[in-house]
């Protein structure tokens, strides 16, 4: 009969969820979730999120078409106004990291190999849908070399060009016209016109974004702590993928639990953990390694100057006449003016934003990540170090990748530097 | 007490979320009808003002301008002049740094009826879709000299007629070619300050002249917003003595991210406002006070005005996001 024919049991490639990447997320999901105590209860949906998109690697809807970043100088408003979703790709995972290594020399960013291997590998994660355009803007060398690289792997890719002095008027101009010609861009890829009412639409949607995300730094300002840092990462970390509307609705909802824990004197960290301020190479997840030996180590990272939280989201755009010309040019200012970014020639509004935030959060040191192969972070090094020198606050300058190697020697020297602040503390006191 | 400083507290914060744009644009209405238009009421404020209330509006002018008395001052023949009338002089350019240091360069962005028009006439520019003209900072740099050279003209010049040395037709030289002895005159009514003068030869030139930069005054003011202050003698004079003045405009530069939104909506395009992290007392030469630097900066005690050093205006975080929400809904 029919049914005697041998049953064939067909190889069937492993699920995602169970492989060694998604192990890699699982277990700093786990550690993030589980060896804390008192996580705020609005963390869980961002726990979900991580757990959904990055552990399970379910898929992520979005509206119109797809428009990957890969930094954020790329100006999102215009993304939104064209109908399209942006996405930021720059990514945090070893697991790519290391395939991206086949794209980059030996000493490389561990951010742009991981980009280029996520890019590059046949099940992206997140996953998100092959991007109908990635806007590359010419940043540092390793980010312009890998245009050409992912146009390689068959991704239509936009270079916006970037000055690199963001000081000159002639700088400012250009980068006004860059700007422009990439709604041009857009209108072709889209079909859609840009217009006042789409335009306002996009910059009201990240507005509140902003405003939400503002409220919860300033919640941050509070000695001790209602939030461990690790967590603010996660909610910024977000940003990149999930739909802007329900990231900014969660974190409100994480705001109105700060404000209740504020009125209930809820400490999240005891009054003594001595607070960081984190700088340098962005933490993306699940490459939280840093923000995650600190707290673990009982201190707390209480802000930050990085791109992938504070200076994605902190600065605002003021416009003066609301027509599409002047809105336009306003976002090309904000994207460019106030950014600290180290690829630009001068560095001092990094250094003042540094100083400001260390006395605004009443900050008693700062960690310095620079990532291998950055080169522009570890070039800054030397000036942010001479500065914070000048004015007294401890600097700890890490140099490490997305490799968890280092995890025992990064830890023993991120105990010894918060036990140095502790002591300063107490002899202050 | 402390209740007392939750009162005062929540007052400004009631005012640093104020909608700049709308409260600006109501004073200066109502410092335009009362410039204009008081006279018929009887109301007369004298003959120093730090604005041009123009007396050429013979009939509505509550005040007058106090560039047209300096001039004649000026012009009287030497041997007065530097004798018993150098008094009057003093004595009238005391009574104008008086009335200045009150309102410091807010005269300018609040007061000044010909700073109003020229907002209305953006205004109109705007409503019409039309984009305004920026320069390019040299020229920046040039222009800006230019109100300081018209300055020493306008106290050369008559001083040059008390001597002699130039005609009496060119009395009031500043006058004569000033956009708000045509444009003024013209909301009572009366367009006769519209002709060219044959009389003379001197006469003719200077009214001829006149006309041609009231031409250029309404054309200017339709592209570029303010385009008449870059140029204004009086804004010039306002800087020279805006020392002890009570409105000043002050910026905390540590907590500046230099992010540009105030240059942005600058309509002087003053970089400094932006740029400059050291000085306290920001204004420039330039400034017209008319604060929408204040209202569009995201920092929190970044930018603020004070009035004889009490804080009347300040950015806010708060402020600053009502804005900016107002702005991305109004009118869709």
């Amino acid at each position: 009969m029919e049914n005697e024919s041998p049953k064939i049991i067909p190889i069937q490639p492993a699920p995602y969820s169970r492989s060694r990447q998604a192990g890699e997320s699982q277990n700093v999901l786990d550690h993030i979730v589980d060896d804390f105590q008192d996580n705020p209860a609005s963390m869980q949906y961002f726990y979900d999120l991580f757990r959904r998109v990055y552990c399970h690697g379910d898929a992520l809807q979005h509206e119109g078409m797809l428009v990957g970043t890969t930094c954020i100088q790329a100006p999102e408003e215009l993304i939104y106004a064209f109908g399209a979703t942006p996405m930021r790709l720059c990514n945090g995972s070893y697991h790519y990291d290391q395939r991206g290594a086949d794209f980059m020399p030996a000493k490389s960013c561990s951010l742009v190999k991981a980009t280029l291997g996520m890019l590059s590998s046949e099940t992206v994660i997140p996953k998100i849908g092959k991007p109908d355009l990635i806007v590359n803007p010419t940043t540092c060398d390793q980010k312009k070399k890998a245009s050409a690289m992912i146009e390689g792997m068959g991704y239509s890719v936009y270079d916006l060009e970037v000055p690199s002095v963001k000081e000159s008027e002639a700088s400012r101009v250009y980068w006004q016209r860059s700007v422009r010609q990439l709604a041009g861009r857009l209108q072709e890829l889209t079909g859609r016109k840009l217009t006042r009412k789409s335009l306002k639409q996009a910059m009201s949607k990240t507005t509140r974004a902003q405003a939400a995300f503002r409220a919860l730094h300033n919640f941050r300002r509070q000695s001790p702590s209602l939030i461990l840092g690790k967590d603010a990462f996660l909610v910024t970390n977000a940003y990149f993928f999930d739909d802007i509307g329900r990231w900014t609705t969660a974190v409100e909802k994480l705001n109105e639990e700060l404000a209740q824990r504020a009125k209930a004197g809820f400490k999240a960290v005891q009054s003594k953990a001595p607070r960081v301020l984190f700088t340098g190479s962005p933490p993306i997840f699940p490459n939280l390694k840093l923000p995650l030996l600190i707290e673990e180590s009982g201190g707390v990272v209480v802000t930050d100057e990085t791109c992938s939280s504070n200076r994605m989201l902190y600065d605002m755009t003021a416009v003066d006449e609301w027509r599409v010309n002047d809105m336009v040019d306003s976002l090309a200012d904000k994207y460019l003016k106030p950014c600290t970014c180290p690829i630009f020639t001068r560095n001092d509004d990094r250094k003042r934003r540094l100083l400001d935030l260390v006395s605004d959060f009443n900050v008693d040191g700062v960690v310095y990540q620079a990532f291998a192969g950055c080169q522009v972070y570890e070039m800054e090094y030397r000036s942010v170090a001479e500065e914070f020198n000048r004015a007294g606050i401890p600097l700890l300058y890490v140099e490490t990748d997305y490799s968890t190697d280092d995890k025992g020697q990064l830890s023993t020297r991120i105990e010894a530097f918060l036990e140095s602040m502790k002591n300063r503390k107490k002899q202050r006191a | 007490m402390k209740q007392n400083n939750s009162r005062l507290q929540a007052v400004r914060d009631a005012v640093n979320r104020v909608d700049l744009n709308s409260f600006r644009f109501w004073l200066q209405l109502a410092a335009f009808a009362l410039f204009v238009y008081g006279g018929y009421f009887a109301i007369d404020l004298g003959s120093r003002l730090p604005l041009f209330s123009c007396a050429y509006n013979d009939e509505g002018r509550a005040a007058i301008c106090y560039l047209l008395p300096l001039q004649h001052q000026l012009s009287q023949p030497w041997p007065r002049l530097f004798s018993i009338a150098s008094i009057t002089v003093i004595t009238g350019f005391l009574t104008f740094v008086l009335w200045f240091i009150f309102l410091n360069k807010g005269w300018c962005g609040y007061v000044c009826p010909l700073g109003t028009i020229q907002d209305w006439i953006t205004a109109l520019r705007r409503r019409l879709g039309i984009r305004y003209s920026r320069y390019s900072q040299s020229q920046f740099a040039q222009l800006t000299r230019v109100k300081y050279l018209l300055l020493a003209l306008m106290i050369l010049i008559p001083l040059g007629i008390g001597g002699g040395f130039f005609s009496h037709d060119m009395s009031p030289p500043f006058c004569l070619i000033c956009p708000a002895r045509m444009v003024l005159p013209m909301f009572t009514g009366d367009v006769s300050q519209f002709t060219i003068d044959f009389s003379s030869k001197t006469a003719m030139i200077m009214t001829a002249v006149g006309i041609s930069i009231t031409g250029l005054f309404l054309v200017g003011a339709f592209v570029k917003k303010r385009f008449f202050c870059f140029f204004c003698p009086m804004s010039a004079l306002h800087y020279l003595i805006s020392k002890p003045a009570l409105l000043k405009l002050k910026k905390d530069g540590n907590k500046c991210t230099r992010c540009g939104d105030c240059y942005r909506v600058c309509d002087m395009e003053i970089k400094e406002i932006a740029d400059d992290v050291k000085t306290v007392n920001i204004m420039a030469d330039d400034c017209i006070m008319c604060l929408k630097c204040v209202a569009s900066c995201p920092e929190e005690g970044a930018l603020k005005a004070t009035f004889a050093g009490i804080p009347i205006l300040e950015s806010t975080e708060a402020g600053f996001i009502k804005r900016i929400n107002k702005g991305c809904s109004d009118g869709k």
